[in-house]
């Protein structure tokens, strides 16, 4: 049905294209304009559709285009032109290079600047610059693309966001990843609009630009805008299309049968591939089609995008319908603009099992999937179960659905003061459900069937007005803006687990069949409710952008936000922000130089932690006794905002007519970060509560580099590179030094991997050097204190007496991102390497499953890889298990070709692609992924379920519920009518 | 101009008028202040336990269900630190960053984590304690229950800390105290309770003028080890106002002092009335059994493989002695049809193969202890189909205990340890061991280990007749009298940093 609708919807709307006709054939030759070359490759496009042609060896072309059309003739490193075709049939057009760039306009809060104007820490990226290929998750277009900002899905699991950092942690227990604004509505959820849809990201970096945003622009914000209708008159159609295939890159590296039985595992007489049972080739499939157009008043656009994608682990997957409807209109001579955006996602999932994987890589490799009367073999050991079962036995889905819209209102009332206001809501649904059936030994044998459904209702409600002033005087431009802000979020949510069914058959779905109903255990029956106070972010902003003599450039903002979560006299925090920026190059006119600007800007900005009632006294009511409150959480009134103040020192500059950059450095102070921290119960009863708890600063350095054009021949090659590093101190904190991220059981729990400490780097990898195997089996560690004793006893592993050391950071030192962009008459070819170095990581499952240890290799598969050291029964954390993971990797590469097209088809362009994503990698590290891991979910075992709240004081913890990483082939195409 | 920028600013004002600053808070998911539950007694209908009174003070009273029989805090450090309990590794299993071998081998340090949940686990109760007195409204009896209440809290916390905070005002600080200061406050404490307390037998899990006595007889037999003083006379005659009220008496049968519906046995003078709805926090049968005697039990969890009983401990109880079936599971194990249940992962030096067969006799310590070796906890029995929750409850004080203290005290007080064996032949007889005729200082620890096995005792007992660093079976002996005490936990040190009086660490450590 929905490929029908597919169909359906594309011949109605090519149907509809056919009747615009009255045409004329313009022919020409582009030229570089200084030098007088013919530029092959480059982009003739008629303004307003999608019809165009791209230029021959000689730099020729040729194109039907209609009466009075206008061409715009564009090609990387040059300046973009219009010309209007008039009734010549010959129109020659030379380009000049362009070295600058900075005519851009760049959204930023509540408005845009010219590139040139902009005085902090801004990276725009359009579309073209995107990553290509299998890619479900908007943040994954700019991975790697953007110095900075850290986007990281480890293994890929489509199910799964990516965690996204932007200049490291910015926080601790607050919110850390980055504001998202969609088309000017704050706080959207980037869950609701498809890749395809995106026409340009901008990334904020620094804390000037982000401060007018407030207290949710502290970790940085990512403003999306959407692709729209054309002014120019003419609807125009466009088709994207692709299909998929995804296989698993790497297996976790384990032993073979023939080795396990010689390392003394029982041999059960069978030879399974347990981590290929559970994986497959995953075949995705997505359309996107779009139907766009407009006339000097009114624009519109309407996309649907159908998106049907498999995961690697088999089962794992979602289908998902999404449409997008944006319409613009203009009045009273353009003094009101009133703008409508909408889009709707639903998305039907299904997780599957991240756990098989888990117990793929650990299963014996002798056993066999099912014993001889067909029943799946099942051995009743900790923390083992037979991973095809899982899979097979078990159901674990859900739905989710979004629906936003806003609307925007413009009233130009002079023409220097306009006042605009928008209003926007946002609704997330879910509804999960999980069914482990009577006879799987995990999570549902022992409870004769196990159902858990869970439900949420997110409401989101933004209003926001602001007035702006601009003015020209002689050498002075001014830009005043001046707003309100009113942001709401009310969340519900309900969450029932219970078991003994009577039949498998419907499970999940009859609910009241379920034993436990009526077996009158609490424990059994798991019913829980909660819903949010209507948290709400009240703020009041101005700002002051002043441009002097149009090079040098002052901006000023200050934000005044209350919130609902602080207690009555710590409501409001005050966030300003100053930056100022000189166009040097204006001044010095020095030879070879293009461009040399200077940016100075400082900003603050605050955060909250995501839970509400900071400031109160939580009680819960329990069962125990017969029935009693207790405080749950103790209150703090004197919670105050935590602060970010982040200073950016940057450089933008363009030499020699080829190369640009930008170099920024930067410091972020996070003062009174808040966290919920462990207190003494004899004065606090619940012994936990939030505090403003110490201090963290960050300093970085990001370089980005690009090169215009390479020519070799017909060959053109621009590559581009973005560099970025950082580290963060723990300047100040309650506790001077302390230890957490336990590694868990089977045998290692009280383990804790990570050190913490006060003047220290954050992500410090902490325990024993390994040195030897002792004649028994066990590891021998060094004497690091050179006391003639070692003590690799975790109790004394922040102690004089203790042999500790870092054995490694999990944050990298270095990332790179190295794009390469080749064409070629009509091909185009774009290599995209991504690399990260310095980070180390925890192998957990070597580090508990590499020794052949006589009392578990009964239990569990032995990992096999050359790090394995002979004679090693057991396995207790060490050094020996903590591996660099620099890598590089050929990330995405793309080959295009774009066909010559001329009116008579009706088809007004048509390119079709291919793409690789993880084509490769290099690197040592003997786990599945090398990627970096920013924060921790802590150990999960026996079938238990995994922690939600991540713990980002550790890093670099590479846990055994980690998805393995695809490498994806992908064949695409796209259409325009 | 100038109107211009009116104009500017006016409009968003203007607006503002229409919208919103209001920035209460209005919490729906949590209760934010305290109240009175107005569903007493439920959760009673469906199980063996006695509905909980509804006094206002289980808040109270049901801290002490905390860290009693669970892994992790008061009891694993009670136990794994003596000579009746004890967690080996086995290869990859249990090994735990070395902490319980170390607890085993008298190797403290702060940052073990038993104690820091035993520490939290206690002064949890001290503070709920605290939060009742202070918010007023209990009755005269009802603040001498929760002040009997508090002081056997601080009684753990002295006991095994030694230098501790006496707090008794919520939210106030104090400065840490030494031992005999804290045996001054507990003792005087329960002095004051007794007169307000029930002279009968107490409401199920409350405290009575019983419990009071038991625990002081306990306090008065230990004053030697926390002050320097001995106080056999108090102990014996504390322990004669339990033994003479009436209210107490053996049980003709050990077993049901401790079998899941152990309710209001009529030896409980103090218990933690665990329940499997609402008392929960007693979690034996997971941490003893190994993974395959789910099948025994048809537990609706598997059990963990963790605790068992030291060869020498269990060969302590002669042959014939009662307590020797009820307190341990050894032996070949079998499924509810009687096959025998299998490790497929067994060790393949274990003589037995697969079939699971417990045997008192380990094989080592550490690095692998055989996964099936060592004799199972079996005296708080378990119910067929269980959960991880068990409905025993657990006795804290018991009359059979007090038999002892008194014993123990005359033997003490009189020099000669043969004094008390009259009544140490009560319990004997009725364990259906041959009775004593004339007893040794090691007769009589033993038999208190016997008859108190993994009450949570056995470490206090080792220090009072100072056999606590002695050698045992891969612990050798010492003769550190700091550990006497453990050490302060580094997180409540850490915790603490920050407020008026911070906790400074116990020497040695």
């Amino acid at each position: 049905m929905k490929k029908f609708l597919l169909m359906f919807m594309f011949f109605f709307l090519a149907a509809a294209g056919v009747m615009y006709a009255q045409e004329m054939s313009v022919s020409g030759k582009i030229t570089d304009g200084s030098s007088g070359d013919p530029i092959p490759g480059a982009n003739v496009v008629e303004k307003g559709t999608s019809n165009g042609t791209v230029t021959d060896i000689d730099g020729n072309y040729k194109l039907s285009v209609q009466n009075g059309a206008t061409l715009v003739v564009s090609f990387i490193g040059y300046a973009t032109q219009e010309v209007a075709v008039g009734s010549r049939g010959v129109v020659d057009v030379s380009l000049a290079v362009d070295v600058t760039e900075l005519s851009e306009v760049v959204v930023v809060g509540y408005g845009s600047q010219d590139k040139k104007e902009i005085t902090s820490s801004v990276v725009a990226l359009s579309e073209k610059e995107f990553n290509k290929g299998n890619i479900n998750d908007a943040t994954q277009l700019l991975q790697g693309k953007v110095p900075g900002l850290s986007v990281y899905n480890k293994g890929g699991n489509p199910n799964a966001n990516s965690t996204i950092r932007l200049r490291g942690i910015s926080t601790v227990g607050a919110n850390t990843e980055p504001l998202v604004v969609v088309d000017g509505v704050i706080g959207a959820s980037l869950d609701n609009v498809d890749p395809n849809d995106i026409e340009s990201v901008n990334v904020l970096k620094d804390g000037s630009a982000a401060a007018i945003y407030g207290s949710r622009g502290s970790s940085g914000v990512i403003l999306v805008t959407t692709k729209r209708g054309s002014r120019t008159g003419g609807v125009s159609v466009n088709y994207n299309g692709y299909v998929a295939a995804a296989s698993v890159l790497n297996q976790q590296p384990v032993m073979e049968p023939g080795e396990y039985i010689a390392a003394g595992g029982n041999d059960l007489g069978a030879n399974t591939d347990w981590q290929k049972e559970v994986t497959r080739t995953a075949v995705s499939n997505v359309h996107n089609i779009a139907v766009s157009g407009g006339n000097e008043t009114t624009t519109f656009r309407l996309s649907s995008n159908f998106r049907n994608i498999e995961g690697v682990l088999k089962k794992s997957g979602f289908d998902q319908i999404n449409t997008r409807a944006s319409l613009n209109h203009r009045a009273f001579d353009n003094r009101l603009t009133v703008d409508f955006n909408m889009s709707m996602t639903n998305r039907e999932s299904d997780f599957s099992f991240n756990e098989a994987l888990r117990y793929a890589v650990l299963y014996n490799p002798t056993a066999p999937i099912r014993f001889d009367n067909g029943e799946y073999f099942q051995a009743i050991l900790f923390d083992n179960f037979n991973p095809v079962a899982i899979i097979d036995q078990n159901t674990n889905t859900g739905k989710r659905k979004n629906l936003n819209f806003n609307t925007q209102m413009s009233f130009a009332i002079t023409d220097e003061l306009s006042v605009t206001a928008n209003y926007g809501q946002q609704y997330t649904n879910v509804l999960n459900g999980e069914y482990y059936s009577r006879a799987s030994l995990f999570r549902g044998f022992n409870r004769g069937g196990l159902a858990r459904r869970y439900t949420s209702d997110n409401k989101f409600t933004l209003f926001e007005t602001y007035a702006t002033y601009s003015k020209g005087f002689d050498r002075i431009n001014l830009d005043v803006s001046a707003g309100y802000s009113f942001q709401e979020d009310e969340f519900e949510d309900i969450f029932i687990e219970l078991g003994n069914f009577p039949s498998d058959e419907l499970g999940q779905y009859a609910l009241e069949t379920a034993g436990d109903r009526i077996s009158g255990l609490a424990s059994n029956v798991n019913i829980s409710s909660s819903a949010s106070p209507e948290n709400r972010i009240i703020a009041f902003f101005g700002r002051v952008n002043l441009t002097f003599d149009n090079a040098i450039f002052f901006n000023a903002s200050v934000r005044r936000e209350g919130s609902t979560k602080l207690g009555a006299d710590n409501q409001w925090g005050v966030f300003p922000a100053l930056g100022v920026g000189v166009d040097l190059q204006n001044y010095l006119q020095l030879g070879g130089v293009d461009v040399l600007k200077l940016r100075v800007g400082y900003g603050v900005t605050g955060s909250l932690p995501g839970p509400s009632g900071l400031a109160q006294d939580l009680y819960n009511y329990s069962f125990q006794g017969g029935g009693q409150v207790s405080l749950v959480r103790d209150a703090n009134p004197d919670l105050k905002w935590e602060e970010k103040s982040e200073i950016n020192l940057g450089i933008d500059f363009g030499l020699g007519g080829k190369l640009t950059g930008a170099l920024d450095i930067y410091t972020r102070d996070i003062n009174d970060f808040i966290l919920e921290r462990a207190v003494p119960t004899d004065l606090y009863p619940s012994g936990t509560r939030f505090e403003n708890a110490g201090k963290l600063q960050t300093r970085g350095a990001e370089l980005s580099l690009n090169y215009n054009s390479i020519a070799i021949g017909e060959v053109r090659w621009t590559p581009g590179v973005v560099l970025s590093t950082y580290s963060t101190t723990l300047e100040e904190f309650i506790i001077d030094e302390q230890t957490r991220a336990n590694l868990g059981a089977p045998g290692q729990n009280s383990t804790n991997l990570i050190r913490v400490a006060v003047g220290e780097e954050i992500g410090q990898i902490w325990g024993p050097v390994f040195e030897g195997v002792e004649s028994n089996g066990a590891p021998r560690f060094a004497d690091l204190n050179g006391d003639g004793t070692v003590n690799s006893d975790q109790g004394l592993a922040l102690d004089p007496a203790g042999d500790f050391q870092e054995l490694g950071n999990g944050i990298p030192d270095l990332e790179v991102g190295w794009t390469n962009q080749v064409t070629y008459k009509n091909w185009d070819f774009n290599a995209f390497f991504r690399g990260a170095f310095g980070h180390s990581l925890v192998n957990t499952y070597r580090a508990f499953y590499e020794p052949i240890d006589p009392g578990a290799i009964n239990s569990y598969n032995r990992i096999s890889t050359d790090e394995a050291v002979d004679g090693l029964t057991s396995a207790q954390f060490s050094s020996l298990y903590v591996e660099k993971a620099n890598f590089l990797k050929l990330d995405n590469v793309t080959l295009g070709y774009t066909f010559n097209t001329s009116k008579a088809s009706n088809i007004k362009n048509l390119r079709v692609y291919a793409n690789i994503q993880n084509a490769f990698v290099i690197t040592n590290y003997t786990g599945i992924d090398p990627e970096p891991i920013l924060q921790d979910f802590g150990p999960v075992d026996n079938g238990g379920f995994l922690g939600t709240t991540p713990d980002v004081l550790s890093p670099g913890i590479d846990r055994r519920n980690n998805y393995f990483t695809a490498r994806t082939f992908t064949f695409g195409v796209s259409l325009g009518l | 101009m100038k109107n211009l920028f009116k104009i500017l600013f006016l409009i968003p004002l203007s607006l503002l008028a229409l919208s919103c600053t209001d920035l209460d808070e209005e919490i729906k998911g949590d209760f934010t202040s305290d109240f009175d539950p107005a569903n007493p007694g439920v959760g009673i209908r469906n199980n063996v336990n006695a509905q909980s009174p509804s006094d206002g003070l289980s808040a109270a009273f049901t801290r002490l269900l905390n860290g009693t029989a669970n892994h992790g805090s008061y009891f694993s450090v009670a136990e794994i630190s003596t000579d009746e309990a004890v967690i080996t590794q086995k290869g990859g299993d249990w090994f735990d960053g070395g902490i319980w071998l170390q607890t085993h081998q008298h190797d403290f340090n702060p940052a073990q984590g038993g104690i820091n949940g035993a520490w939290g686990d206690l002064y949890g109760g001290v503070t709920q304690c605290n939060i009742l007195l202070d918010e007023g409204g209990l009755d005269a009896a009802g603040t001498a229950q929760v002040r009997m209440l508090r002081a056997y809290f601080y009684w753990k916390l002295m006991d095994m800390f030694g230098n501790i905070k006496l707090v008794t005002t919520p939210g106030t600080d104090v400065a840490q105290t030494n031992r005999a200061a804290a045996f001054n406050f507990i003792e005087s404490e329960l002095l004051a309770a007794i007169p307000d307390l029930t002279a009968g037998r107490a409401d199920y899990g409350r405290a009575s003028q019983g419990a009071a006595y038991a625990l002081l007889s306990r306090l008065y037999l230990n004053a030697e080890v926390y002050t320097g003083t001995a106080m056999y006379q108090e102990a014996i005659d504390a322990a004669d106002m339990v033994i003479n009220s009436g209210n107490y008496s053996l049980s003709a049968s050990y077993a049901d002092v401790f079998a899941p519906d152990n309710v209001d046995n009529v030896e409980h003078i103090f218990v933690a009335p665990f329940d499997e709805s609402t008392g929960t926090g007693m979690n034996i049968a997971q941490f003893t059994l190994h993974y395959p005697s789910q099948l025994t039990f048809r537990l609706q969890q598997q059990p963990w493989n963790g605790y068992s009983t030291l060869e020498d401990f269990y060969n302590s109880y002669a042959d014939g002695d009662n307590r020797k079936e009820n307190n341990f599971i050894v032996g070949p194990q079998t499924d509810l049809d009687g096959n025998p249940i299998l490790d497929l992962a067994f060790d393949k030096a274990d003589p037995d193969g697969a079939e699971i067969n417990y045997t008192p006799e380990i094989n080592e310590l550490f690095p692998n202890g055989s996964r099936q070796a060592g004799a199972r906890f079996g005296k708080f029995s378990f119910k067929i189909g269980q959960g991880p929750e068990m409905d025993n409850d657990y006795p804290l004080l018991r009359f059979g205990e007090v038999l002892l203290n008194k014993a123990e005290a005359q033997c003490r007080q009189a020099g000669n340890w043969s004094a008390g064996v009259d009544l140490v032949n009560q319990l004997r007889s009725r364990a259906s061991a041959t009775p004593f005729t004339t007893m040794t200082e090691a007769d009589f620890l033993a038999e208190r280990g016997r008859e108190l096995f993994l009450e949570s005792l056995r470490r206090t007992d080792l220090i009072r007749f100072e056999q606590w660093g002695a050698a045992w079976w891969e612990k050798d002996a010492h003769s550190n009298p700091d550990y006497d005490i453990m050490p302060i936990p580094i997180e409540q040190i850490n915790a603490s940093a920050s407020e008026a009086f911070p906790l400074s660490q116990n020497p040695g450590y």
